[in-house]
């Protein structure tokens, strides 16, 4: 028992201790953070964009192709550039695209963290974009006719009315699409950025023993993850509390 | 293209179809300023269609819809000979027509291919041309209103209500006058304080919709829509939706208005309204105008079979 015990501590001290390595452990951490916040950002951004495209071209155009003109081409052209999106981003593997973004498309920059940013963003638009597009075609369609009714236009009843009510239906999902990234960007390390993930795995090669390292890692994401999914359940009900 | 009538919406040829279903079958009306006109009918029967086809929350498959003079909806060319015979169908079964006239003149020929065209509805916008092409974009350009310009003079009071969910009661009703008509948040304030106390929910002000009765809602529904200082209001079917109790409030508001002179049209189950306060009640059945009167006229002396038999049901 005491010689298990004094093993413990020795390996402890090893992978922690020894040569400040925990702060590894907290960089990469920070680094996870911030990748997998800026890129809900980024992803909620695009969404935003791509679902008012798709449900504006849902909603008008059949109208609006009646009237022909050079407005309803540019719609059906973006509205095709949307779905073009969507088809590659959710048909390819999230590690594919990073590489590609890294190796490929952004080669010359040495700014990892940022290119990981914009990759996960742009993967986690293509699903937020399905998200909002559901949360705005669940907001009572009267309420949309309420608003042009009145003399709004389109963009103004969105704005103004729709996409409001959208965001209170759909935020929390939103919350869950940032746990989901805080997971996902634990591929960042094939391309040498070094998040929570690399950092344990980095601690591995240095001290050659895998399990403190990597069962620390697993511990910091379940714990992050419990206490985030359990504020969003504390959001949910209260915006299911308040009718506004 | 200036029509001299005084009308403050004019209605000609209105169609309305959705898919096979054909809802509205030709209305033609006028609704002059002053005016309260009555919509009744069996449910199904086009009243919802036809009232929001004046504010193009449904286009029109055919017709036109005029707002004191200017051009609500696209053009409708089969309402304008002069376009028709513009047309390369005219033209191409005009010479054919001519070369087998039997005697007919150009006249007789001309006024039968209009009314065959019409009837079958051959044109096609894409082939028909570029003089009837440039007909189509000067009446178009010399008359239209646009469309959220148009809606800011017609008022529309839902059945459900419709309020912002997302705004207090204060915010619902000065959205609009600040965003379109640009007022200052103080002037906008001011006018909902005012219109608020008219229907007796000042103290609603900070409220937020799912807080009200129904009945409520509905009165702030319809000053939301006064705040705009419409030319027009529509009603549809404003107390369907509510307990019986809350239905006098709101037609109460809706007398009240009348009163001050607003044209209305509005669509309701209510005969007592009707009667009461209507100026004019038409039936609308099957997708067309069965017959229209004053309600003394029109309840006394109901002439269609039709509308005896559905009075015979509702009163
Ligand atoms: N948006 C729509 N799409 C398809 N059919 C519709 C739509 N709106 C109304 N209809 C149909 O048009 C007919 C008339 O409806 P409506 O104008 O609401 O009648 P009313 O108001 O007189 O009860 C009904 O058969 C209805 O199913
Ligand atoms: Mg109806």
């Amino acid at each position: 028992m005491k010689d298990w015990f004094a093993d413990i501590s020795a390996q402890f001290k090893l992978n922690f201790i020894d040569g400040n390595r925990w702060q590894w452990l907290v960089e990469g951490f920070r680094t996870t953070l911030i990748i997998a916040f800026f890129a809900t950002i980024l992803g909620i951004l695009i969404g935003v964009l791509i679902a008012t495209i798709r449900s504006t071209y849902d909603k008008t155009g059949e109208s609006l192709k009646k009237r022909g003109g050079i407005g309803v081409k540019i719609f059906g052209i973006a509205d095709r550039i949307c779905k073009l999106y969507l088809t590659v981003i959710r048909g390819t593997p999230m590690v594919v695209q990073l590489l590609i973004m890294y190796f490929i498309i952004f080669k010359s920059s040495t700014r990892g963290t940022l290119v990981a940013i914009i990759s996960f963003g742009i993967n986690s638009g293509a699903y937020v974009a399905e998200i909002f597009r559901g949360g705005i075609m669940s907001v009572d369609n009267g309420q949309f006719e309420a608003g042009r009714s009145l003399g709004f236009n389109y963009i103004q009843t969105m704005i103004y009315i729709v996409i409001p009510q959208m965001f209170k239906i759909v935020l929390p999902t939103l919350c869950n699409e940032f746990i989901v990234l805080l997971k996902e960007t634990s591929v960042a390390g094939y391309v040498g950025i070094r998040d929570l993930t690399k950092a344990g795995d980095l601690i591995r090669g240095r001290t050659f023993s895998a399990f403190m390292p990597l069962i620390a890692v697993a511990l910091i994401y379940l714990v992050v993850v419990i206490i985030l999914t359990k504020l969003v359940g504390i959001l949910e009900r209260r915006l299911r509390r308040s009718d506004h | 293209m200036t029509t001299e009538k005084k009308a403050l919406i004019k209605v000609d040829g209105l169609y309305k179809y959705f898919g096979s279903n054909r809802v509205l079958k030709g209305i033609s009306t006028e609704i002059d300023a002053g005016e309260v006109v009555v919509v009744i009918g069996p449910s199904g029967s086009g009243k919802s269609t036809f009232l929001r086809c004046l504010n193009l929350l449904e286009e029109p498959t055919y017709g036109e819809v005029w707002l004191e003079n200017k051009l609500v909806t696209p053009v409708d060319p089969y309402l304008h000979p002069d376009v028709i015979e513009l047309s390369k169908t005219y033209q191409s079964l005009f010479a054919s027509e001519k070369a087998k006239s039997n005697g007919r003149t150009d006249e007789e020929i001309k006024a039968g291919l209009i009314a065959k065209i019409k009837a079958e509805d051959l044109l096609n916008e894409k082939h028909e041309g570029r003089a009837y092409k440039s007909l189509m974009k000067k009446i178009y350009s010399e008359n239209y209103i646009n469309v959220n310009l148009a809606r800011q003079k017609i008022g529309m009071v839902f059945q459900q209500f419709n309020l912002f969910a997302n705004l207090s009661i204060i915010d619902n009703i000065t959205l609009a006058p600040m965003k379109l008509l640009k007022l200052r948040r103080s002037e906008a304030e001011q006018r909902a304080k005012t219109l608020l106390e008219r229907i007796g929910l000042a103290d609603k002000a900070q409220a937020y919709p799912s807080q009200l009765s129904g009945g409520q809602k509905q009165r702030i529904a319809i000053v939301r829509a006064l705040a705009m200082n419409p030319d027009v209001m529509l009603f549809d079917e404003p107390t369907s939706a509510l307990d019986p109790e809350m239905v006098g409030e709101v037609l109460e508001v809706m007398k009240e208005l009348a009163k001050e002179g607003m044209t209305m049209v509005v669509v309701t189950h209510e005969m007592g309204f009707a009667r009461e306060v209507g100026t004019r009640v038409v039936f609308i059945d099957e997708g067309v105008i069965q017959e229209e009167n004053t309600p003394v006229e029109f309840f006394s002396n109901p002439e269609s079979p039709r509308l005896r038999d559905f009075l015979s049901k509702v009163l």
